[in-house]
């Protein structure tokens, strides 16, 4: 057991093939920490055939240790706020966060009951924040392809940025 | 069962146990019992095979006795006080008639015996009780939390009205708390932990299966994931913050939270809600049902495996979602209702593509019927697996379409119509096969009874106005709300102290009751099927937890979860 140790030379190649293919084909594993269902039916829904997320290569995983992107709903309460640090640590690195719907950013409708310890981002570090309650697919799909920009190194996103006519 | 076993008899029946009995109204009566009779009682009941336990209510009353004091005249519409004690309330159901036994209890000390030895279901009621209210269960044979996290003080209960979220000592801390040392199974026997996070994306929920090779032995269930203090939360807020608020307590059946709230306030309020308005909740709540078990049919075809059918019922499902959010404007939470009314009308242009979406969608349904009962490979994880027999189903208080499908004819909209059912009648769709393959047969079937019914209603759509104005202040009374939602029965019971906010809003999910069966009926499947017993009821599950022990050959080498926590985030590239 232990980490494999890869020849220098090859160490960098390596690591532009798999920044690549995380781009390419970004991996999500959905943690629901106190959520009342309407952001993860709606994020399965940006799944299915009309949304489809999967178009951009990603993909809805059962374990967090074959993810690369966490996607959270919900408030955290007590009893979850454990099991989603836990959930965060167990993804390799790097590891990504997006916080989905309006309870993940700041407890939404549930904020000052009894049994909710904070949001999302209280707990663990959030890279994305999807605000609505629930936020629409298309919103979802936006929040997933921000986060893909962000991962490309800075002189793709200079070219995608010139092509799309935005600001880098 | 004969139909002379009215709530009048019941009154006889029970003279034995009772202090006090009062007719509430025709289908509500209240028996008034102590502690040491209720046993007892509810066998009696049992006995007569009269009804299920629905749910059991906590009351603290150390509030609505300063607030009668404050305001003597109170009249004499609330039952007396017992002097700031607790009571509990003990709901059994049969068709519309709702049973009460009232139980008081001293602020000192608060004790009940269990039911569970009698009624087996009524342990993960106790167990809320025992938790948030504080009082003591007697003989309960599980003493296990359920609902509240294993990091909460003990000799805290936030339900009691002298605990304020912000205010409590030990709360605030944000530190996280070590996880207590999980069960292991004795020697020779395995554990299965499923959850909380797990791949079928719906409520995190934790289960144990404890399995002797592939065969479930024992199953156990631990909620509390998603627990929020809703119940507490809603005595925060005046009436109308609270529709909000219910709303939310589900993203699936969001509308028919809010309507059994709103018709359990307009009933205290004396509301009288024009008919169109009654119409159209009526609409939203069938095409919530329909977008319900389409996702439930997407999502239950995905545990088997079969993701076309799931790929296919949730592109069809964008059918009812794109019409939801033409009337309502949004997708989700469609906040239709108001106190006395609703926000949206259904114009013409809406009835018109309201039609044309049924047709459309009962087109679809008719193609996944045929699917459901003649693919062969989807039978095989279907026919025969996961039998709810109505006796258990009867017995255990099994609600909705799960219930059904054991041909227990349960259904609040036929037995006690409210909203617009009393003029628009639907039809029970009842399967006596009680395994899974009925299930999926009963809420395909329910799908065209909705469509029918949704036809139905723009066809006779009654005129009028949308809403009533509704008082801000709520006279004060206790009211039971009961209404189908996709799942089952949910029950509400509001009690009003006569202010801005309700003095107690308890809420039992459809969800709630049907554990029972369903861990009842998962002793004796193998593991795989576990997944698709589970979503028959309509949560989901599969698996993804780690061991604790790592064994080597001829060592024995044990980790803590610190340890296996360091080592994991390490192997992965992180920094412990």
């Amino acid at each position: 057991m232990g980490k494999q140790k890869v020849p220098g030379v090859f160490r960098s190649a390596l690591d532009k093939a798999a920044l690549w293919s995380r781009i390419n084909s970004p991996w999500l594993v959905h943690f629901n920490s106190g959520s009342c269902n309407g952001c993860d039916i709606e994020i399965l829904a940006t799944l299915a055939p009309r949304y489809d997320l999967e178009r951009f290569g990603v993909k809805l995983q059962g374990s967090p240790r074959h993810a690369d992107v966490l996607i959270c709903t919900g408030p955290v309460t007590r009893q979850a706020r454990d099991r989603l640090l836990r959930t965060y640590e167990q993804m390799p690195v790097p590891k990504f966060v997006i916080a989905v719907g309006s309870c993940s950013i700041s407890g939404g409708a549930f904020h000052g009951c009894y049994n909710i310890v904070g949001d999302v981002g209280d707990v663990i570090p959030v890279d994305v924040y999807i605000p609505g309650c629930p936020p629409r697919p298309e919103a979802i799909i936006d929040g997933v392809v921000q986060l893909l920009q962000k991962l490309k190194p800075p002189r793709v996103a200079r070219v995608v940025a010139r092509v799309s006519g935005g600001a880098p | 069962m004969s139909e002379q076993m009215t709530l009048g008899s019941m009154t006889e029946l029970l003279k034995p146990w009772t202090v006090a009995s009062r007719p509430v109204s025709d289908t509500r009566l209240e028996v008034e019992t102590t502690a040491a009779n209720i046993v007892p009682a509810v066998g009696a009941l049992k006995t007569a095979q009269w009804g299920f336990l629905s749910a059991i209510t906590g009351l603290d009353n150390s509030a609505a006795v300063k607030a009668d004091s404050g305001t003597a005249a109170a009249s004499g519409a609330a039952p007396a006080h017992n002097g700031g004690g607790f009571e509990v309330l003990y709901h059994f159901c049969r068709g519309p008639s709702v049973l009460t036994f009232r139980v008081k209890l001293p602020r000192e000390a608060p004790t009940v015996p269990t039911l569970s030895a009698v009624v087996p279901s009524a342990l993960i009621y106790e167990k809320e009780l025992a938790e948030t209210f504080g009082v003591t269960i007697e003989g309960i044979p599980d003493r296990r939390r359920q609902f509240l996290s294993d990091d909460w003080p003990t000799n805290l209960y936030p339900m009691r009205k002298d605990f304020s979220p912000g205010s409590a000592e030990g709360l605030a801390q944000a530190a996280p708390v070590a996880v207590a040392e999980e069960r292991r199974g004795t020697l020779g026997t395995f554990i299965v932990p499923i959850g909380p996070q797990h791949p079928a994306l719906k409520e995190p929920g934790h289960f144990e299966l404890t399995v002797d090779g592939e065969t479930v032995t024992h199953a156990a269930i631990r909620l509390g994931y998603v627990h929020r203090g809703i119940e507490k939360g809603a005595e925060d807020r005046s009436w109308i913050h609270n529709i909000y608020l219910m709303e939310r307590i589900c993203g699936i059946c969001s509308h028919i939270h809010s309507t059994a709230y709103v018709l359990g306030v307009e009933k205290l309020a004396g509301t009288a809600v024009p008919p169109r308005a009654q119409a159209i909740r009526t609409i939203f709540a069938e095409m919530e049902r329909v977008h319900s078990h389409l996702l439930w049919l997407g999502v239950a075809a995905h545990e088997a495996g079969f993701d076309t059918l799931f790929m296919y019922s949730w592109r069809d499902r964008e059918t009812i979602m794109d019409l939801l959010e033409e009337i309502s404007g949004n997708r989700v939470n469609y906040s239709v209702n108001l106190l006395g009314g609703v926000k949206y009308d259904i114009d013409a242009k809406g009835t018109d593509s309201l039609r044309r979406g049924m047709d459309f969608l009962e087109k679809r349904t008719r193609h996944y019927l045929k699917i459901v009962t003649n693919d062969e490979s989807f039978l095989r994880r279907t026919r025969g697996v996961g039998n709810i027999t109505f006796e258990q189903a009867n017995l255990l208080g099994t609600v909705g379409p799960t219930a059904r499908a054991s041909g227990v004819s349960r259904d609040l909209r036929v037995e006690a119509p409210y909203l617009a059912y009393a003029d628009f009648p639907v039809k029970t769709v009842l399967d006596t096969r009680c395994d899974l393959e009925a299930r999926f047969i009963v809420r395909i079937n329910e799908l065209f009874e909705s469509y029918r019914l949704i036809r139905a209603i723009l066809e006779k759509l009654p005129p009028g106005d949308l809403a009533v104005a509704s008082p801000r202040r709520v006279p004060a009374g206790e009211v039971i709300s009961r209404v189908e939602a996709p799942r089952g029965e949910l029950f509400y019971f509001i009690r009003s102290g006569g202010g801005v906010k309700p003095d107690r809003v308890k809420v039992r999910t459809p969800s709630l009751c049907n554990w029972a069966a369903v861990l009842s009926v998962a002793v004796g499947h193998k593991l795989a099927d576990i997944p698709m017993i589970m979503v028959g009821i309509d949560p989901c599950f599969s698996c993804n937890d780690r061991s604790i022990t790592v064994r080597r050959r001829g060592s024995d080498e044990r980790w803590t979860w610190e340890e296996l926590r360091r080592y994991g985030i390490s192997y992965y590239g992180g920094d412990a």
